[in-house]
């Protein structure tokens, strides 16, 4: 099995996803299975190949180091729940 | 012992704008003030590569001698964290802007371009973020462990950052703007990473910490952290240092190529660089190396410096620079960039010195008030009566002034001790208003003692 | 005050027919009132969204206030047209969500580049569609709580496709002119398409802007029109489409004048249900095509995989944004920020989202990154090579939009997720590939729509439309 209930517990942790002992059997069968299909690409002869990062070459495209208007204080804040005095306010970090 | 040190230095690029959007690249006291969809993370938000960036960071990376590689990519690497909008961090992973350079005698392993997260405050129960940080463009070089000691350490972040100075693509306001990650190693043992050190002044500290206590207690592989109020390092919660940061290609940007043009146009710019610099004044000027050093601190200073040794002795105009003008900067916490002494000011003054038509008195005063505000040098001296007196009449009346008023010094300095002379010569030239010639006082009150 | 005759002319049948371009020239003659026109269509959604749920929210007050501006100024070539908007591409100050419970209220601060495109011409922004949450999904199922499956409009009873489900369901089902706008990363506008008998045209990759757009997998995302006619998909693809400086990906795109010479079916394509396969021939034959056959083994067993794995693993950083700060569902922060982080993400997003994380996180994991990232990127290589090979001989391909008839909702409930990505067969190369392509229905089988797939090759979607030229009898 490729990804067994420890490689679970790491990509949890890496994802920030808490999951039921339910939940975690359940996807880790349907992964796995997946993966099983997805492990077809190791057939494939990929010597000297480049990969494609997007589905045509896309290069160079700057702007100008030019200031724009930024969103004012409020309309930063507006979306946002939890703020204090002109802050974001997140959970403790410490 | 054997020390083996590298580091991952971190620095703030003064481009206008943020590295992937048009907001102000600024400090500000008010939080949230510089920031738009793409450094605040909202959905749908895209990046776009401000070109100022890559100018800049090729001109440090042909400064620190590498090799640019010809295609270039950004990578997400992701972990979270209420800094990082995202909680991925744009940075280069597999194909940085340049790779294998060297500065002052360390290899540079690589130079790459990231942005930079927001700012935190920490408040108790919770935390305060402001954004107007994220997204400010980075330049991260990293070091090979070439560096064996604390002050070493010390030395090189000095030199690269006057290096960045010089090449005005970095500017040495806060210490926060130059981050270090520390990589440190004793006797061949396991290698321990310090991450977010602030300032060089933090790296020696730390690395003066971490090299006493790995002595003391084996070092394990880990990543510590640096409490600066402290001065500790910390061992890291295991969830933190264990994130995989799963790299992938940014593909909200293209690739980029760095062609000939490019390179050579980045060559052409690139200013002396400070040691370069150093060693020049060394050779052309016959300075001392400490001299020629201090000069090429500041390019402000070492570009007055040569201006001012076409009329006058490089030796003595070197030594004067270091020993007046510099002291002065430091005592009154200034940079040259934020006074206005030009090499007119500067010559005339010297001038004036080593030709003794001012005494040292009066060359120190005037240098106090050129460094406040800008003045024609001969004419204020002129209009203020600052010339040094060598007129004998005039001395004779001041030197007997002051025998007359002092028997006790002049019976001391009869009975052997110099310290008398210095002060009666001292008297005279309280009385001169400092612009009695010292040489010829000095003789004068000598002979008129020993008669 | 409407006459008499006014509000017959509304109701009258062949008005409700009428395309884009007879529309806009009654809007510009004074003929229509648009005002008049979009009340009458903000009914007709409501009422039908009551039933179907194509709608996560109905923009009553902006409509009619764009309506009222656009009734003055008659200016626009979209004049007076009404738009719905799939939920993942942003409206300012309109809710978007990606239909999930993790964006739940959020109000976007700018509006994406298409829908400012729209707005500009003269477009009516009605509402945004549901979707399967951020994209994830073919049959529009995987909903947010607070959200609701949309139904097929031919049968209740059955899936309208996905993601781009209620796009597809209320450009079928409205009575009046409507063009949707979908958003396609692996066949999200070609399968509802088909499901829903409308047209469904997916541009080539980076032609049209995704500023604004909530990325799912940021080097296949592609934002396309479906409508009832042709000729209001080229001319909505018309508007949207060009060069953006918002977004870095977006190309310079050189229209070609569009040539059709040689076609050819995709032998692969049509091992599916012989009623498809039938209908879709027999469409082919019906448009006068003669046509060759290509076999396109590369894609065939590897596209699937090669697209999962890049597009999962592009999703899995995309969606890391999404974790209770800034915007979206923020509930009390009692924890410390790692186990708030993921006490949000666990407790909002649909079953299929975490999945998806969960694997593309897998496929970047150091020790497995070379073996499933990487790879895949290399085979993607060996894919767009297989379709440029085969496009320097042919200028179109065609192949059946989708290997079933739209399912019931309650089969698919049972599928395991495999099953259900292996659905997308037919679509996931040519999207792998950034090709342009269009669903159009070909028929019907038991009273389902069967769609038809024309493909052209990277950058030259004109050879789409010129290839159906005179289709609907323009």
């Amino acid at each position: 099995m490729k990804v067994n209930k420890e490689v679970m517990k790491k990509i949890e942790t890496n994802a920030r996803l808490n999951l039921s002992e339910e939940e975690r059997e359940k996807f880790m069968a349907q992964i796995n299975d997946v993966l099983d299909y997805f492990d077809k690409i190791k057939e494939a002869n990929t010597d000297d190949v480049e990969p494609s990062f997007h589905p045509m070459a896309i290069k160079n495209v700057f702007r100008e180091d030019v200031v724009e208007e930024s969103l004012t204080q409020e309309e930063a804040l507006v979306n946002a729940k939890h703020k204090k005095d002109g802050f974001f306010k997140g959970p403790k970090v410490v | 012992m054997e020390v083996k040190i590298g580091l991952e230095v971190h620095c703030q690029l003064n481009t206008k704008s943020k590295l992937f959007c048009g907001c102000k690249n600024d400090v500000s006291d008010v939080p949230n003030v510089f920031t738009c969809p793409t450094c605040l993370g909202h959905p749908g938000a895209k990046p776009v590569f401000n070109k100022v960036v890559l100018d800049k960071a090729l001109e440090v990376a042909l400064a620190l001698k590498c090799n640019i590689n010809k295609t270039i990519l950004f990578s997400r690497k992701s972990y979270f964290f209420p800094d990082l909008p995202n909680n991925y961090q744009i940075t280069q992973y597999e194909f940085p802007l340049a790779e294998k350079g060297m500065f002052d005698g360390i290899r540079i392993t690589r130079l790459h371009i990231e942005e930079d997260p927001g700012r935190l405050v920490h408040k108790g129960s919770f935390v305060l973020i402001d954004y107007n940080r994220s997204g400010t463009p980075l330049i991260e070089i990293v070091t090979e462990p070439d560096i064996t000691s604390p002050e070493r350490a010390k030395d090189f972040l000095n030199k690269l950052v006057n290096a960045l100075e010089y090449l005005g693509v970095y500017s040495r306001s806060s210490e926060a703007s130059l981050r270090c990650d520390v990589n440190v190693s004793i006797n061949g043992g396991n290698r321990v990473e310090v991450k977010n050190v602030n300032g060089i002044n933090d790296v020696r500290k730390v690395l003066e910490y971490e090299i006493d206590r790995q002595q003391i207690q084996q070092a394990k592989q880990e990543t510590r952290g640096w409490d600066s109020e402290k001065c500790i390092t910390y061992e890291m919660r295991t969830k933190e240092s264990e994130q995989d940061y799963g790299y992938i290609t940014e593909s909200n940007l293209p690739s980029f190529e760095i062609s000939d043009i490019m390179i050579e146009s980045a060559e052409s710019k690139l200013p002396e660089l400070p040691h370069v610099k150093a060693k020049r004044f060394m050779g052309d000027y016959r300075i001392t190396p400490e001299d020629a050093e201090v000069l090429t601190t500041e390019i402000e200073l070492a570009d007055l410096f040569e201006a001012v040794a076409r009329k006058i002795d490089p030796v003595l105009a070197a030594r004067w620079l270091r020993r007046e003008l510099v002291k002065l900067l430091s005592l009154n916490k200034k940079k040259m960039k934020e006074i206005e002494i030009d090499e007119q000011q500067m010559t005339d003054l010297m001038d004036l010195y080593f030709s003794k038509k001012i005494t040292d008195k009066i060359a120190k005063q005037l240098m106090e008030i050129i460094i406040e505000k800008p003045i024609d040098i001969k004419k204020y001296v002129e209009e203020n009566n600052l010339m040094a007196v060598s007129d004998e009449n005039e001395l004779d009346k001041w030197c007997n002034e002051v025998i007359n008023d002092n028997p006790q010094a002049v019976d001391d300095y009869l009975k052997g001790s110099e310290n008398s002379l210095n002060f009666l010569m001292g008297k005279v030239m309280r009385l001169s208003k400092g612009k009695a010639s010292p040489d010829l006082c000095k003789d004068m009150i000598k002979r008129k003692l020993n008669k | 005050m409407l006459s008499i005759k006014k509000m017959g002319f509304l109701r009258d049948p062949k008005w409700c027919e009428m395309d884009i371009k007879e529309f806009v020239a009654k809007v510009k003659s004074g003929e229509i009132n648009v005002v008049e026109y979009t009340e009458k269509v903000l009914e007709d959604i409501e009422q039908i969204n009551s039933n179907y749920n194509y709608f996560s929210v109905i923009t009553k007050e902006l409509a009619l206030e764009q309506a009222k501006k656009v009734n003055r100024s008659k200016t626009g070539k979209l004049a007076g047209v009404p738009i719905s908007i799939k939920d993942c591409i942003c409206v300012k100050g309109v809710e978007s969500s990606a239909s999930s419970d993790i964006l739940k209220g959020y109000k976007p601060v700018f509006n994406a580049t298409v829908v400012k495109k729209l707005i500009d011409e003269g477009a009516i922004i009605v509402g945004k569609t549901v979707q399967d949450e951020f994209g994830f999904g073919g049959f529009s199922m995987n909903v947010g709580n607070s959200f609701k499956v949309p139904y097929n409009p031919f049968d209740i009873v059955r899936s309208c496709g996905g993601s781009s489900g209620g796009s597809g369901g209320i450009t079928q089902k409205s009575r009046y002119l409507h063009v949707s706008i979908g958003e396609s990363t692996g066949g999200s506008i070609a399968c509802p398409a088909s499901f829903c008998g409308v047209y469904g045209f997916t541009p080539s990759y980076g032609v049209v802007s995704r500023y604004g757009l909530m990325d799912y997998g940021s080097s296949l995302d592609k934002i396309g029109p479906m409508a009832k006619s042709l000729d209001d998909c080229k001319k909505v693809f018309d508007v949207i489409k060009g060069h953006d400086i918002k977004d870095s990906t977006s190309l310079d795109f050189r229209e070609n004048e569009g040539e059709v010479k040689k076609v050819a079916i995709i032998k692969e394509s049509f091992n599916v249900n012989p009623k498809i396969k039938d209908i879709v021939i027999n469409k082919i034959q019906a448009l006068g095509y003669e046509y060759e056959e290509v076999s396109l083994p590369v894609v065939d067993k590897y596209a699937l995989a090669s697209y999962s794995l890049i597009a999962m693993s592009e999703a899995s950083t995309n969606l890391a944004k999404y974790c209770g700060l800034r915007y979206g569902y923020q509930p009390e922060m009692k924890e410390m920020y790692n186990d708030y982080f993921s006490k949000v993400r666990s407790e909002t997003i649909t079953d299929e989202a975490k999945r998806r994380i969960i694997l593309g996180t897998f496929a970047r994991m150091a020790g497995y990154r070379d073996a499933y990232y990487l790879k895949a990127l290399k085979v993607r290589t060996l894919i767009i090579n297989e379709y440029r090979q085969k496009f320097k001989e042919y200028d179109i391909l065609l192949s059946p939009t989708m290997p079933i008839l739209p399912p019931a909702l309650d089969e698919v409930k049972y599928l395991e997720p495999l099953e259900l990505y292996k659905m997308d067969q037919l679509t996931i190369g040519v999207n792998l590939a950034g090709l342009p392509h269009i669903s159009l229905n070909a028929g019907f089988v038991d009273g389902l729509p069967v769609g038809l797939m024309l493909i052209g090759d990277q950058l030259k979607d004109n050879n789409i439309f010129k290839a159906l030229e005179g289709i609907d009898g323009s």
